[in-house]
C-alpha cells in the first residue's frame, strides 16, 4: 500500500551528481551558482515586497497604458487592447472550428482599422488628435501598423532584387543595402525632421504616421532579405513545373513562389516583428510618448524623482510579457504552417 | 519577356523613379529657400562654440564644427571597439556555458539570454546609467589606495578616467550584444560534429582544453559571419548613446542641428561616418576570416 517507488529518485540523484558534481571544478562552479542564485532571489524578493515603493507604478497605471488620452474616453484604447489580447488567447486556446480558424487571419487584420477607428474617433465617437495618444497603446499601434505595412513592401523589394531586369535589381539592392547599413535612430530622425522638408508647402503628416512610415522604410529592407532567403531556397524545379502547367509569370509569383517563401521565412519574420516592438522604444528619444516615453515623463515628475529602479523593472516586465506573448503566437503559427504542409 | 518589352518596362520605371526624386528635391529646395538656409557645407569650418564632456584628442569650444564631428566619430569608435571586445569575451563565456555539461550553468545562461533579448536595449542602457552609475554615491564609492576609484562620476584607474556615461554605454552594449553573440557561438559549436568531441575525449584531452583547441577552431568559420553581423549591429546600436548623454557622432550631429538647423547636411555626414565605421568593421573581419581560413589550410 505504501510502497514508494524510489528508483526515479535515485536515477535523478545520479544524473544530478553526474552533471553538477562530476569533478572539482564543476562542483565549485555549481556551489557558487547555487549560492549566487539564492542570494539574488532572497534580495530580489526582499526588495520587491518590502523596499520597493510601487506607488509610482500603481498610481500611474492608466498613464502607462494610454498616455494622456482623455480620461473619460479611455475605454476606447482599453477595448482595443482587450480585443487584441482576447484574440491572442482565442487563437492559442480557442475551439478548433474549421470555419472560424480559416477566417482568423481576417479577424487579425481587422484589428488594425478597429484600433485606428477607436483611437481617432469619428462616426459617433468624439475625434481625438494623435498627440494625445501614448503609452502601451501607441507602442502596440506603431508595431502593428509598421509590421503590417512593411510586409508587402518587403515582398516587393525581395522580388525586385531577384528580378532579371538589371535596373530594378540594382535599385532595390542599393536601397536594401543602404537601409541595413544605417542605424534605426537615423531613419527615425529622418522621419521626424526631414520628411516635412521633402513635402510640398502646406502638406503635413502627423508625427505618429511619420514614425510608422520611417519604421516601414527600415523594417521592409530587413524583411526583404529574409524573404529573399526564402525565395532562394525554393528549388528551380518548382518554377519549371509551374511553367509546364502553363502558369504565367505573375501566377507563378503569386501561387508558387510567395506562399513557399513566406513559410520558409516565417521564423525570421516573427523575429523581425518582435524586434520592431522593442525598437519602438527609440521613439521616446524622438519625442513620442510611447511606453518608455511615459516612464521618462513620470521620472521627470518631482513627486516620483529618483525611483528609477521601480519604473525600469516595471517597464522591463511589460516589454518582456508582450514579447513573450508575441513569441508564443509566432510558435503557434509556425506549428500550424508545418501541419498544413504535411497534410498536402 | 521580349527584349523590347524589358527595355520599355525599365525605361518606364526609371522615368517614374527619377521623376519622383525630382519632385522631392524640388520640394526640398523650395523649403530650404523658404527657411533661408540653402545647402552648403561652409558652416563646417566655423567655431562650434559648444563644449564636449569627452574628447580623446584636444578640443575646445572654439574649434570648428568639423573637428567636433571628428571627435564624435572617435568617441563612437572608442565605445564600439571596447564594447566589441567585452561583448565577445562575455558572449563566448556564455556560449560555452550554454553548451556545457553543467545543467545549472546551462539554465542560468539560457535565462540570461532570454531576459536580455526580450527587453529593449534603450531601457537597458537607461537602467545601467541611471541606476547603475548615477545611483552611486557622490563621494568615492569604492576606493583602493587612489589606484582604483568608483563613484557616480565614473571609474578612475591609475590615472585613466572613464566617465559614467561611457561606462554605462559600454556595459549596456556589451551585455546586450553578448546575449546575441552567445547564440552565434552556440550555433557554431553545435555545427561541429559529435565525433570530434568523442575523438578528443578518447585521446585523453581535458574537456576545456579540447573545447578551445579542437572544437572552437573548427567552429570559427561558422561563427565569423554571424559575429560580423552582430558587430555591425553593435556599431549601429551605439547611436543610442544620446540617451545617456555620451557625445558620440549621432549626439554631436543632433547638437549641431539644434544649433544651426542644418538637418540635411548633418544627415548626410551621419550616413557617411556610418559608412566609414561599417567599412572598417567589415574589412577587419574579412582579414580575420582570411587569416583563419589560411591557418586551417596549412596546419
Amino acid at each position: 500500500m505504501f510502497k514508494i517507488n524510489i528508483n526515479p529518485i535515485i536515477i535523478s540523484y545520479k544524473k544530478l551528481r553526474k552533471t553538477l558534481f562530476s569533478n572539482l571544478f564543476n562542483t565549485i562552479i555549481s556551489l557558487l551558482i547555487i549560492v549566487l542564485i539564492s542570494v539574488t532571489c532572497v534580495n530580489t524578493f526582499e526588495w520587491l515586497i518590502f523596499k520597493a515603493d510601487w506607488k509610482v507604478v500603481i498610481s500611474n497605471l492608466p498613464l502607462y497604458a494610454f498616455g494622456s488620452f482623455p480620461p473619460n474616453e479611455q475605454w476606447r484604447p482599453a477595448t482595443w487592447i482587450i480585443s487584441l489580447l482576447s484574440l491572442s488567447i482565442f487563437t492559442l486556446y480557442g475551439p478548433k472550428w474549421r470555419w472560424l480558424r480559416k477566417n482568423l487571419l481576417i479577424l487579425w487584420i481587422g484589428t488594425i482599422p478597429l484600433g485606428l477607428f477607436l483611437l481617432y474617433g469619428g462616426v459617433g465617437l468624439s475625434p481625438i488628435m494623435s498627440r494625445y495618444w501614448g503609452g502601451l497603446t501607441l507602442t502596440i499601434l506603431l508595431t502593428v501598423c509598421s509590421s503590417f505595412l512593411s510586409l508587402p513592401f518587403g515582398i516587393i523589394l525581395a522580388l525586385c532584387r531577384q528580378s532579371s531586369l538589371p535596373l530594378i535589381q540594382r535599385l532595390s539592392s542599393i536601397y536594401i543595402d543602404a537601409m541595413r547599413a544605417i542605424p534605426l535612430i537615423a531613419v527615425l530622425f529622418f522621419g521626424q525632421l526631414l520628411i516635412p522638408l521633402f513635402l510640398p508647402v502646406g502638406i503635413e503628416i502627423d508625427r505618429v504616421w511619420r514614425a510608422i512610415f520611417a519604421f516601414t522604410l527600415f523594417v521592409s529592407a530587413y524583411i526583404a532579405e529574409d524573404i529573399r532567403g526564402g525565395l532562394q531556397s525554393i528549388p528551380n524545379t518548382q518554377i519549371e513545373a509551374a511553367n509546364s502547367l502553363g502558369l504565367n509569370q505573375y501566377q507563378i509569383i503569386q501561387f508558387v513562389l510567395i506562399p513557399q517563401a513566406l513559410r520558409i521565412a516565417l521564423p525570421a519574420l516573427t523575429n523581425q516583428s518582435i524586434g520592431l516592438f522593442q525598437n519602438t522604444s527609440l521613439m521616446a528619444i524622438l519625442g513620442l510618448v510611447e511606453l518608455l516615453g511615459v516612464g521618462r515623463s513620470i521620472l521627470a515628475n518631482p513627486e516620483f524623482i529618483g525611483q528609477y529602479i521601480e519604473v525600469y523593472v516595471w517597464l522591463a516586465c511589460v516589454y518582456w510579457m508582450v514579447c513573450t506573448i508575441m513569441a508564443v503566437l509566432a510558435r503557434h503559427l509556425e506549428q500550424r504552417m508545418t501541419i498544413n504542409q504535411t497534410n498536402f | 519577356m521580349k527584349i523590347n518589352q524589358k527595355i520599355f518596362l525599365q525605361l518606364g520605371i526609371s522615368f517614374i523613379f527619377f521623376g519622383l526624386i525630382g519632385i522631392l528635391i524640388n520640394n526640398l529646395t523650395i523649403n530650404l529657400i523658404r527657411t533661408g538656409l540653402g545647402f552648403n557645407f561652409s558652416w563646417l569650418f566655423k567655431p562650434a562654440s559648444f563644449a564636449l564632456a569627452e574628447y580623446p584628442l584636444p578640443y575646445t569650444s572654439s574649434d570648428s564644427y568639423a573637428w567636433a564631428l571628428f571627435i564624435g566619430w572617435l568617441n563612437s569608435l572608442k565605445v564600439v571597439i571596447s564594447s566589441l571586445i567585452l561583448a565577445t569575451l562575455l558572449g563566448t563565456l556564455i556560449g560555452f556555458a550554454r553548451t556545457g555539461k553543467n545543467s545549472l550553468l546551462r539554465l542560468i545562461s539560457a535565462g540570461y539570454i532570454t531576459i536580455i533579448r526580450q527587453t529593449p536595449l534603450l531601457l537597458q542602457l537607461m537602467f545601467w546609467y541611471f541606476v547603475g552609475f548615477l545611483g552611486l554615491k557622490d563621494n568615492m564609492f569604492i576606493q583602493i589606495k587612489n589606484i582604483f576609484n568608483i563613484s557616480n562620476q565614473g571609474i578612475e584607474f591609475s590615472g585613466l578616467t572613464f566617465s559614467s556615461e561611457f561606462l554605462a554605454l559600454l556595459l549596456g552594449l556589451s551585455i546586450f550584444t553578448s546575449a546575441y553573440i552567445a547564440e552565434v557561438i552556440r550555433g557554431g559549436i553545435l555545427s561541429v560534429s559529435q565525433g570530434q568531441w568523442e575523438a578528443f575525449r578518447s585521446l585523453g584531452l581535458a574537456e576545456r582544453k579540447g573545447l578551445i583547441r579542437i572544437i572552437l577552431p573548427q567552429a570559427l568559420p561558422a561563427i565569423i559571419p554571424g559575429l560580423t553581423s552582430q558587430y555591425l549591429n553593435l556599431a549601429k546600436n551605439s547611436t543610442l548613446a544620446i540617451a545617456v548623454g555620451y557625445s558620440d557622432i549621432y549626439a554631436i550631429n543632433d547638437t549641431i542641428i539644434n544649433q544651426t538647423g542644418r538637418a540635411i547636411e548633418c544627415f548626410i555626414i551621419l550616413l557617411v561616418s556610418f559608412l566609414l565605421l561599417n567599412l572598417l568593421i567589415t574589412n577587419t573581419m574579412e582579414i580575420i576570416n582570411k587569416l583563419i581560413l589560411k591557418s586551417r589550410k596549412y596546419s
